[in-house]
């Protein structure tokens, strides 16, 4: 039994430069409708960031994500509907407890060092996902795996611990990415100045704080992709100077536009905006286990006291959406629509002078320096909170440190994080009891139940009932605050063509890229 | 200059070297943040990050530590970046080059412009120029590099002229003019100020030297005006001006931090912010002790330079 | 004294030093009760907007007055570059003289100490300091202090050498003083004039340094007015509202360039000898 997700196909559409040319068809085929443009070219991408990591196990950031989709393969990956494709597995079935599904691998891929790819590999690398001593973010997200085995040289089975719909939608994870089982077993350090993949292209040269320089691998194997011969991903720290190189024609397209920048850049001549909306979120977290957040009132006034609209406005320049206290948003399968929360300070005020703080309450709020939008919502949230009482002292950190003391740890704090593919792979990431994030400690059974039973079941309809109870349950708890979704943006120059901005945010399908006859010929 | 001179000033900056090296280690250790905590991410188990410290000899006592680092900075090893898994020499190294190329074309710059005006503000002392130029000399010097650069950055980079790139960096050996097209607004942005403190410097050592005695005897001597300022002049007011170039290099390595920031200028500086960022300790000691080995060596060379034209042009 | 002010008041240096030092410790002291609008108010209505007849200066992002985030930055910046000078002079000023006097080898040692201290440049010694301590104002002032320090060990300690072999020193020595107070009593007090000069002019690389450190995030940390801080922000909004990056840098370079008048001025005042 094979899944497909569909989502709001209007909602997706509606943002991407293509809307026209999108996707044919349900079948989650690749798109074979997208534009044909030239093959071949040199395309400049630039981000801003540095992708730190080769190694695809250990990925953390886009630019990296970048690099493991151009470089490696998963099982699976992510079609634009956030259903799953066939990468290098070619079907899928399970059993009908949905705990223990069989998939079969494509014939005759090769790795880039040319041996040639099989079942071994793949059970390797997901060995080494799951082994802890390898730290790979993959552990806890490509769900609930009990053991991979290889029924035959083109044959893997996975047992889970116990049932799970999502699968084949969990195993085009980001990390979820297969290398040679000689290089797990031998030396797993090659991978971080190598790449021995089998996506459609091959290392170039990789200068990790400037410039990463892949080209196309002849053997890939999808036979028309892919459409370009080099892509270079070039690091631009300073958002004003990537801006500008795209404006100048220096880079043909920027991953990530910052939402104050994004009406000037579409507007310059020659670059077309890319704009869709996404379940991409900031939001405050509560510590449900300590004072004074273990008191349910406490942490409604606060989101009482949180003018939506405003935030918006203030922290996506209007580019994004209110958002509802859940992490779930129309860009989601599983959407359920709740009345949406008024900001009432009055009722904030009661709320706090109920819990035992007539005078207000003083507060430090952590927010790391990457993304800024993080102090921008910490500084406005002290602002729109002063009037019921609370006192927010900002309290900024380079995000290294916040990662290692404040990150899961801390009891009040902003997070970000991008769209999962699926409704339970944002509930069970960080609000579960057993969430591998599990940052409000809300720790709530009622919601463990419902995400479970969910997660374990095919039928939709049941699926949208469980769903729907566990948004009300957190709207109502108020474990975190979550006043902002934003739009994912973007930014290209208008002779690049086949390029979708996945609401995921961490999907980037560049080998269906490809340059029109107006790119300018780099060397 | 004799050889003794020679062996002292080289035995003080072995001393310099050694003391900023205690210096740049000891500092750093204070860093919170875990090392192994950063190479292994937050998933990491009790086990799993005791084992990384026995590998990384955090462990040890700081003096031990110090001193395996001192070895191994001896044979060109600074150990391994925390953050990309690649030796930092590897990182380091290249990107002083491309440091030390933008200090010169600064300092080409600045040579070119500030010494001339310099002359001329003396020359025509209590002027317009010299006012124009003790006025240019104050506001540079009272910029901080960020401004300037972002002064520079609003009016000739703004993708409405479309004059200059905004980025960083195009090897020169890549592409020669596109390379020298990326490296004109951060050089320019580098040079303002040292221009301002040369240009200062070089007219107040001039007017000094125009009224010592020396000067009006050759003057009642009845040598020529432009004689005696070349000949004599001259060549002792631009002595202090190695003094300056070179403590200017101290200070390039400092501004220069913040203009390849801002111009994402894949420098030593910005190298060494990135590493600060990301607590990457091998590459914040090392990026460190390469800039202030640096400044240390271009101090040393300037003395030693001043020495010898020292003699040679006061009595010449 | 009194000679030195109508001294230092006489100069143009001397006069728009003193006036824009004067102004900027006043701003500090009232700001923001002379400000026009709360300086932490939001105006969602009126963000990014450039100066106008309601906002003398313009709004930033949250549509906060430009204006009145200055004054307020004032009570940051100054008092804190003020903070960090002191630090760092009476630092140096302290191993200097007693260098001075203790003289010989152990001179010798100090000094050659300091001068592989001074090998490290200014901004990376107190990178690296900040870097250690964490992130913050404090912290900043703190790191800024020590790197000027050993500067200062160098101006303090040759002033204190030309003092030393002077005679009231030696007086004092015959007379049996203890050390204590030959260096506090009879040399500090002659050491000070040039101290006082350097000084001033250091506050304008203290204010440039802070402001630095803020910039790279390594100083103040928002939602604080501090004038590097300040223009650290509106970078992201270079191309919305140029001013919001514009009017604190001025601010710094005001100031920076008042201290350096200041310092000017003060060392042709209190040194009547250094013609021009």
């Amino acid at each position: 039994m094979s899944n497909h997700l569909k989502f709001d196909r209007r909602q997706f559409l509606a943002g991407t430069a293509l809307g026209a040319a999108a996707l044919a068809g349900t079948t989650g085929l690749p798109g074979i409708a997208l534009a044909q443009g030239r093959s071949g070219g040199v395309m400049r991408v630039s981000t801003d960031q540095a992708p730190s990591k080769l190694n695809p196990l250990l990925h953390r950031v886009n630019p990296e994500y970048v690099l493991g989709e151009l470089l490696y393969s998963g099982l699976t990956r992510l079609g634009p509907e956030m259903q799953a494709e066939p990468d290098l597995a070619e079907s899928w079935t399970s059993n009908q407890e949905l705990t223990e599904w069989t998939f079969k691998l494509r014939p005759d891929v090769t790795f880039h060092d040319g041996s040639k790819l099989t079942a071994k590999d793949v059970v390797a690398s997901f060995e080494a996902m799951l082994d802890p001593k390898t730290g790979s973010a993959a552990r806890t997200n490509i769900g609930p795996i009990a053991r991979v085995a290889a029924a035959d040289d083109a044959t893997v089975v996975f047992s889970l611990k116990g049932a799970y719909a999502d699968l084949p939608v969990a195993l085009a994870y980001t990390n979820a990415k297969i290398v040679p089982a000689a290089i797990v077993t031998g030396d797993m350090a090659r991978l971080d100045r190598e790449a021995i993949g089998t996506g459609p292209f091959k290392l170039v040269s990789y200068e990790p704080a400037r410039l990463t320089v892949v080209e196309r691998n002849p053997n890939y194997f999808i036979k028309d992709r892919p459409r370009l011969d080099r892509i270079e991903l070039v690091v631009y720290p300073d958002p004003t100077a990537e801006a500008s190189a795209l404006i100048a024609g220096d880079t043909d397209l920027m991953l990530q536009v910052s939402p104050a920048d994004y009406k000037r850049v579409s507007g310059a001549s020659g670059v077309k905006g890319l704009r869709t909306p996404s379940g991409q979120f900031l939001n405050v977290i509560l510590g449900c286990d300590q004072k004074p957040f273990n008191d349910a009132r406490v942490r409604k006034a606060l989101a009482l006291a949180v003018d939506r609209e405003a935030m918006v406005e203030l922290v996506a320049e209007g580019l994004g959406s209110p958002g509802n206290d859940t992490p779930i948003n129309s860009a989601y399968r599983f959407y359920q629509e709740l009345p949406m929360r008024e900001a009432n300070i009055a009722q904030a005020k009661k709320l706090l002078t109920e819990a035992g703080y007539p005078n207000g309450l003083n507060l430090t709020l952590v927010a790391s320096d990457r993304p800024s939008t993080r102090t921008q919502l910490g500084v406005a949230l002290r602002e729109l909170a002063k009037p019921a009482g609370f006192n927010i002292e900002v309290q900024t950190m380079p995000h290294a440190t916040y990662l290692d003391q404040v990150w899961t740890k801390g009891a009040f704090y902003v997070g970000f994080y991008n769209m999962q593919p699926t409704a339970d792979g944002i509930f069970s990431l960080l609000y579960t009891s057993d969430a591998a994030w599990n940052e409000t400690k809300w720790n709530n059974k009622e919601f463990d139940r419902l995400i479970a039973e969910a997660r374990s079941t095919a039928d939709e309809a049941k699926r949208r009932d469980l769903y729907a109870q566990a948004q009300k349950l957190m709207h109502e708890e108020v474990p975190t605050v979550i006043p902002v979704f934003f739009d994912l943006l973007s930014a290209q120059r208008d002779y690049v063509q086949g390029y979708q901005l996945h609401p995921r945010g961490a999907v980037y399908r560049l080998d269906y890229v490809s340059l029109s006859d107006k790119a300018p010929k780099r060397g | 200059m004799s050889i003794n001179y020679l062996l002292k000033r080289i035995l003080t900056i072995l001393f310099t070297l050694f003391v900023v090296s205690l210096l740049v280690f000891g500092i750093t250790q204070v860093l919170p943040g875990d090392a192994a905590v950063m190479l292994l991410g937050e998933n990491a188990t009790a086990e799993q990050l005791a084992a990384v410290r026995e590998r990384l000899g955090l462990d040890a006592s700081l003096a031990v530590q110090y001193l395996h680092w001192l070895a191994g900075v001896l044979h060109s090893d600074f150990g391994t970046s925390l953050r990309t898994g690649l030796p930092v020499t590897e990182m380091m190294f290249p990107a002083l080059g491309r440091s030390l190329l933008l200090a010169l074309l600064s300092i080409g710059l600045m040579l070119i412009i500030a010494i001339p005006l310099g002359i001329l503000a003396a020359l025509r002392r209590g002027g317009p120029t010299d006012l124009g130029v003790s006025l240019a000399s104050y506001v540079g010097v009272s910029l901080p590099e960020f401004v300037t650069a972002t002064l520079v950055l609003i009016t000739l980079a703004n993708p409405a002229f479309g004059l200059f790139p905004a980025t960083g960096y195009v090897p020169l050996s890549e592409e020669f003019w596109r390379g020298l097209h990326h490296l004109v607004l951060p050089v320019l942005t580098v040079s303002i100020i040292l221009i301002a403190h040369v240009m200062r410097m070089v007219r107040s050592e001039l007017v000094d030297v125009l009224h010592t005695d020396y000067v009006r005897a050759a003057r009642l001597k009845g040598l020529s005006p432009r004689r005696v300022l070349f000949r004599h002049a001259l060549r002792n007011a631009l002595l202090p001006t190695i003094t300056i170039v070179a403590l200017d290099v101290g200070y390039l390595l400092g501004g220069i931090i913040v203009v390849e920031e801002i111009f994402a200028f894949p420098g030593i500086g910005r190298e060494l912010i990135v590493a600060i960022n990301a607590r990457d300790l091998p590459a914040i000691q090392a990026g460190a002790l390469i800039m202030a080995a640096t400044y240390a060596l271009s101090n040393f060379m300037a003395d030693l330079a001043y020495a010898a034209l020292d003699k040679r042009i006061q009595y010449a | 004294m009194p000679d030195a002010l109508r001294r230092l008041l006489g100069t143009p240096q001397g006069q728009l030093g003193s006036l824009i030092v004067f102004a900027a410790v006043l701003l500090a002291i009232l700001g923001p009760a002379l400000a026009p609008y709360n300086p932490e108010q939001f105006h969602i209505t009126a963000r990014f907007q450039g100066p106008s007849s309601r906002f003398w200066l313009g709004t930033d992002q949250f549509g906060r007055d430009l204006l009145s985030r200055i004054m307020m930055g004032a009570r940051s910046t100054l008092p804190l570059a003020l903070l960090a000078t002191v630090i760092g002079t009476g630092l140096g000023a302290v191993i200097g003289t007693l260098s001075a006097f203790l003289g010989g080898r152990a001179d010798e040692a100090i000094m050659r100490t300091v001068d592989a201290v001074m090998a490290i440049p200014g901004l990376l010694f107190a990178l690296l300091i900040v870097t250690s301590l964490g992130a913050n104002a404090f912290n900043a002032i703190l790191a800024i202090g020590i790197a000027f320090a050993p500067s200062m060990v160098r101006i303090t300690r040759s002033v204190a050498l030309a003092v030393r072999s002077q005679d009231y020193v030696k007086a004092a020595i015959a007379r049996g003083e203890s050390s204590r107070f030959i260096v506090v009593r009879e040399m500090l007090p002659n050491v000070i004039a040039p101290i006082v000069v350097e000084t001033t002019i250091r506050v304008s690389f203290a204010v440039m340094t802070l402001a630095t450190l803020s910039f790279l995030g390594l100083g103040a940390q928002p939602p604080s007015s501090e004038w590097g801080l300040m223009v650290s922000e509106a970078r992201s909004y270079l191309f919305r509202n140029p001013w919001m990056m514009v009017w604190p840098g001025l601010a710094i370079a005001m100031i920076a360039v008042g201290f350096n008048l200041l310092g000017d001025g003060l060392r042709d005042a209190l040194n009547p000898r250094t013609s021009e």
